[in-house]
């Protein structure tokens, strides 16, 4: 029972984690919180699935492009919503961020209806026995994989050459321009790359729950933003053991206390956190 | 006046005492709040169980909302205090979604049904039930929100708090208590969001968790923003514009929420300062180079 909840906490964990990397990415270099990440989430979701019922095509291409679509989405956000409020008080872009995600949600609800949407593709997944703790292959699929992306974005940060000038601009982007890096196009690649991995993270949730809807982006959003600061906002490993830990904590918080407040435990360690150790579990940026 | 236009004025002035209320922390004092709904839910509930329970008549309901609703936002003001911008709004927002799932899981809360049959206020013999009689209520409510505020913003307090707003630091060094300000702006808007929750408690007769979510706290920001950050008229006319014109276009409702965020975009890169902001004091929100903590 214990390790069954841990189990489930690790796989929507892992998923926390990928959308608080987006956060804490766009968080370390603009100083913004994306509100609409969650709504990016969601669209990932609804472009695989809409191309998945409607072009039936593979499911690895719908994937890709559900990712693609969620990527898009945020670099045009980051033109239409943020780029020209940069350097305005801190609230003005926050609030227009706020506007963006009531936007997008409202849009997927005219578009799309307020209906669940069930996975178009069923896939057979067998539950192996783990040491006594039942194990669906599917936790292990979106748990193997989130690793995989995040193990990808770490590598790509440390070892690429656009992996560090991302690091520099968030450094110091007065500097990264002197260095001759396009602080703009820095900003662009972070919000393409954020929003990809929360597509990526929104399509395994549609497949986890077997439900896409317009507002299934809102609580994952906002308990990943808690997760970053967990795990210190800016700082990549960090979101990493932040989403984990916090979707255990929840899980074993419903399991173990009550269900109704399930959703209530992301917030409640987000205060905590804030209130005891502000730079979260690995330091990040002070704020 | 008719029923109708009278409903549409009372929920405008309900709307006019959260906007302007909100506008104290976000305008004034340059904080943002993100879950000013939850007091205003909080007032509601607290109003509707003394009057239900132990028959509290109204000025005694009010008055505990406006209690209740202020310790709060004490509770909220004090562990925040270090807190600013995005890590505010996260945090002010979560605590609006705790609130919003504490209503909905209490038994004395009556979960997702809410609360039915509140009473209407007795007072001076008159019936609330009529809505002109209960507009009157609320008009003086309003009429008492707006002196209070307006009286403190143009006072020393309310220079006090502008300085904050522009830059902390230095308005420390001058020697103004900004935690002692802040937690005094957070108290005094939350109890204002608790007077006009018991106001729409007791006129509503029945609540529920789902007026009291992020969508309101929403909407009210939007208010604040659309009339002008800082800005006293502005929040007047913008609750005002954002009551009426839903009503209006009941056509096309469904695009309401679309609208809203669109408008917040649309504003802030157009006309930051809002409808009705005074050029002066908007330029803090808009000039370049006050990024410096």
């Amino acid at each position: 029972m214990f390790l069954q909840q841990v189990l489930n906490g690790l796989t929507t964990g892992s998923v926390y984690a990928l959308i608080a990397l987006g956060y804490t990415m766009i968080y370390g270099i603009l100083g913004l919180i994306n509100f609409a990440q969650g709504e990016i989430y969601m669209a990932g979701a609804f472009v695989t699935v809409l191309l998945l019922e409607i072009y039936q095509l593979n499911f690895f291409v719908a994937f890709l492009l559900g990712m693609g679509g969620a990527a898009l989405l945020g670099v045009v956000l980051e033109r239409v919503a943020f780029r020209p409020l940069r350097g305005a008080h801190p609230l003005v872009p926050l609030i227009s961020a706020i506007g963006a995600s009531i936007f997008l949600q409202s849009l997927a609800l005219l578009l799309f209806g307020p209906a669940d949407r069930s996975f178009p593709v069923q896939f057979d997944f067998a539950t192996i026995d783990l040491g006594g703790v039942p194990v669906s292959s599917l936790q292990g699929a979106i748990l193997g994989s989130a690793l995989l992306f995040m193990a990808a974005l770490v590598l790509f940060v440390k070892y690429t050459k656009f992996g560090k000038a991302i690091v520099a601009t968030s450094l110091d982007p007065d500097t990264a321009r002197l260095m001759g890096i396009n602080v703009d196009r820095m900003i662009s690649l972070t919000f393409l790359i954020g929003s990809a991995l929360s597509g990526a993270a929104g399509i395994m949730m549609a497949i986890y729950y077997n439900a896409t809807y317009p507002r299934m982006g809102l609580l994952p959003g906002l308990k990943a933003f808690s997760a970053a600061v967990l795990g210190g906002v800016g700082n990549i490993p960090g979101a990493i053991v932040g989403g984990l830990v916090l979707g255990v904590a929840e899980n074993l918080g419903a399991a173990y206390f009550s269900s109704g407040y399930k959703d209530g435990v992301a917030f409640a360690i987000l205060i905590l956190v804030l209130l005891v150790r502000p730079k979260g579990l690995l330091g990040g940026k002070s704020h | 006046m008719g029923d109708y236009l009278c409903h549409i004025a009372i929920m405008g002035g309900l709307y006019l005492i959260l906007a302007v209320s909100l506008n104290l922390i976000i305008g004034y004092t340059g904080q943002v709040s993100l879950g000013h709904a939850a007091f205003y839910g909080l007032g509601a509930y607290t109003s509707a169980l003394t009057a239900i329970h132990w028959h509290f008549p109204f000025p005694a309901a009010a008055g505990a909302a406006i209690i209740v609703a202020a310790l709060f936002g004490v509770g909220l003001g004090i562990p925040t205090l270090r807190l600013k911008d995005d890590y505010l709004a996260i945090v002010t927002l979560g605590f609006g979604v705790i609130i919003d799932l504490i209503l909905l899981n209490l038994e004395i809360t009556g979960g997702p049904d809410g609360l039915i049959h509140i009473p209407a206020p007795r007072l001076f013999g008159l019936n609330y039930r009529d809505k002109e009689v209960y507009l009157v209520l609320t008009f003086l409510c309003v009429a008492f929100t707006l002196a209070l505020i307006h009286r403190l913003v143009s006072s020393r307090y309310g220079r006090a708090l502008k300085a904050i707003r522009d830059h902390e630091l230095t308005a420390q060094v001058m020697g103004i208590n900004t935690a002692a300000y802040k937690i005094i702006i957070f108290t005094l808007a939350a109890g204002l969001a608790g007077l006009a929750g018991s106001l729409y408690a007791h006129y509503i007769t029945f609540i529920n968790p789902e007026s009291f979510g992020l969508h309101t706290s929403i909407l009210v920001l939007t208010m604040v923003v659309l009339g002008g950050m800082g800005s006293l008229l502005g929040s007047v006319i913008g609750a005002f514009v954002l009551t009426v014109l839903p009503e209006m276009l009941r056509t096309v409702a469904d695009y309401q929420d679309l609208a809203y965020g669109g408008l917040l975009i649309v504003m802030l890169i157009w006309r930051p300062q809002g409808l009705f902001g005074a050029g002066k004091l908007s330029r803090k929100f808009t000039l370049r180079g006050t990024k410096d903590k």
